[in-house]
């Protein structure tokens, strides 16, 4: 065979090979693109249901319920009652029954399913609180400047434009609840929130409701199954009587105090998380896992705090601290009065997922 | 039946004030106090939120006119009065703070159980050693209706390693124990630096040496 067409064969063959290495790749990687994370796929329906939320609304309610991302609504959040304090955003009052069901069905893809349970027993607590009163006295004011109570009396706003790509922020808060979800692409952070309860136990059509009452058992039983020794790095001697980093503490971060997870069996340990899940599992499962998996990596770090009588049914306080988490469970001089936060110190309102 | 619905608004207005009791603190004073330590500087924030129950009590104490208004000197002194009652001593030695800044909610939302005021203060350590050193707190205002809290925040600089902190049962007083570790030694930097004018010296001293003269 002469030379060049030895040489043209091997040029042929070479261009061959390259065209379909190059279309294999192209494949495999539309192939990769095709087959999206949990994440993406949960930022997706989150935002679609966001979407489906602004489509209900004229222009004035678009204009009620966006804020930009950098605006000081962002941190616009509080355990108070509205209009004591004063929320942004749509309230649920003032929507009408589709416009409400499209704002549930965007909590309902935004959370957990235990996540949403809470969510609503929360605002169920806080119907129970406007019709009866504290300890079934009465009925709330509601207006003139005074406190409202009830399910009505919630708020939604969108912190930055809902996108699957863009940094923005959900927020659905009233008295009690504050749920700041911050989402940057396929990534988000539920801190900081705030889940309380205030009737902490209340009946509702023949059922008993405790919106917080897994993370009350959940932390009696861990602290009841420390040994004397754990016990006696656990409890703190003196009172904690509120919140230490609530509402309007953002950007702190406390020394913290207690036992250490790893000073705990792995018995102890997973029920460590366990409690811990409560606050972390309110999001998504598509987030609220990966969430899990970075609070356990810090098992040297994170500490178990205790301040309070150990029998359950008694007022007591507990922390969970690490590098990047800290949930605060403060019982409000009884038990049926509850304020709890949930904070990442390195994440809250998305510091390290939305940079722009 | 005037005096029926005399006595259903008197009914609406207790349960009203009842919900608004429920709903935040009612009798106490909340005071929470965070502090920081850097290698020569004490820091103080402190939170105030009076309960509903006893807010009146505190509007009286800082607005002495009665005029429903706090002016600049009635906040003053007000500051004056809580910081008068702060004791801060490091390794047994008092230490005096200056506030540095205050800010004061309205008294309606005081009133309203909503407000806070807060203060900020500051004081200068003298040259500590390197080693363990002891910083207390105790703060003694209004302890008839107050509940207190009182945390270290996590120290900004690597210098320094909180070690311990103790209180007593109220939370009142703070004790926090801390290691301040020597400052680094010379940093990178200067030893560049310090090659860098060696460096020029050598070579300013190869180029102007005198020519050899020539043997001939």
């Amino acid at each position: 065979m002469p030379r060049f067409v030895r040489l043209a064969s091997f040029a042929a063959l070479a261009l061959a090979a390259g065209i379909s290495t190059t279309a294999l790749a192209q494949r495999g990687g539309a192939s990769a693109r095709s087959a999206a994370s949990p994440q993406a796929e949960a930022t997706a329906r989150i935002v679609a249901a966001a979407q489906a939320v602004l489509a209900t609304l004229d222009e004035a309610g678009k204009a009620r319920v966006l804020f930009a991302f950098d605006s000081p609504q962002r941190t616009n959040w509080s355990n108070l009652p509205s209009p004591m304090f004063q929320r942004n955003g749509l309230r649920l009052a003032d929507l009408s029954a589709p416009q409400r069901d499209a704002v549930m069905s965007l909590l309902s893809a935004a959370l957990s399913a235990d996540g949403y349970r809470k969510v609503h027993e929360i605002m169920d607590g806080d119907e129970v609180l406007r019709t009866q009163g504290s300890g079934g006295r009465g009925r709330g004011p509601g207006g003139g400047g005074g406190p409202s109570f009830g399910k009505d009396q919630y708020f939604l706003a969108f912190v930055g434009t809902p996108s699957v790509s863009a940094p923005w922020m959900l927020q659905f808060g009233g008295h009690h609840l504050a749920i700041n979800l911050t989402m940057a692409g396929s990534q988000a952070t539920m801190a900081p929130s705030l889940p309380a309860a205030q009737p902490a136990t209340y009946t509702i059509e023949g059922r008993t409701v405790r919106p917080l009452g897994k993370e009350n058992d959940k932390a009696f039983a861990l602290i009841n199954a420390l040994d004397e020794t754990q016990r006696g790095q656990a409890i703190l001697n003196y009172r904690v009587a509120d919140l230490v980093l609530g509402a309007g503490k953002d950007g702190r971060t406390i020394q913290p105090e207690g036992i250490r997870a790893s000073a705990l069996t792995p018995a102890q340990q997973t029920m460590l998380w366990d409690i811990a899940r409560e606050w972390a599992g309110i999001v998504h499962d598509a987030f609220g896992e990966p969430r899990m998996a970075e609070i356990r990596s810090s098992v040297n770090d994170t500490y178990f705090a205790w301040s309070g009588p150990t029998t359950n049914g008694s007022a007591a306080y507990f922390r969970i601290q690490g590098p990047t988490l800290v949930i605060e469970y403060a019982p409000q001089g009884g038990v049926d009065h509850i304020h709890t936060i949930y904070r990442d110190p390195t994440n809250d309102y998305g510091a390290k997922i939305a940079r722009r | 039946m005037r005096g029926g619905r005399r006595a259903a608004l008197v009914l609406v207005l207790a349960l009203a004030a009842g919900a608004v009791l429920s709903a935040h603190r009612r009798d106490e004073y909340l005071q929470a106090a965070r502090l920081t330590v850097d290698p020569a500087r004490v820091g103080v924030e402190l939170d105030m939120t009076p309960g509903i129950a006893v807010a009146d009590a505190v509007i009286a104490s800082i607005d002495r006119d009665r005029d429903g208004r706090f002016s600049a000197d009635e906040t003053r002194a007000y500051v004056g009065e809580v910081s008068a009652a702060w004791r801060v001593a490091i390794d047994g030695q008092r230490l005096p703070l200056d506030v540095t800044a205050s800010s004061f909610a309205d008294p309606d939302a005081l009133r309203r159980g909503e407000g806070t005021i807060r203060l900020e203060a500051s004081g200068a350590l003298p040259h500590l050693a390197a080693g363990s050193h002891r910083l207390a707190f105790d703060n003694g205002y209004r302890r008839d209706i107050s509940v207190y809290l009182a945390n270290a925040l996590v120290p900004r600089s690597e210098r320094v390693a909180i070690a311990g902190q103790a209180r007593d049962a109220d939370q009142r007083q703070l004790t926090i124990d801390y290691d301040l570790r020597e400052e680094a030694a010379a940093p990178l930097p200067s030893l560049w630096l310090f090659a860098g004018v060696a460096g020029v010296s050598l070579a300013a001293v190869f180029l102007l040496r005198p020519p050899r003269a020539a043997r001939g």
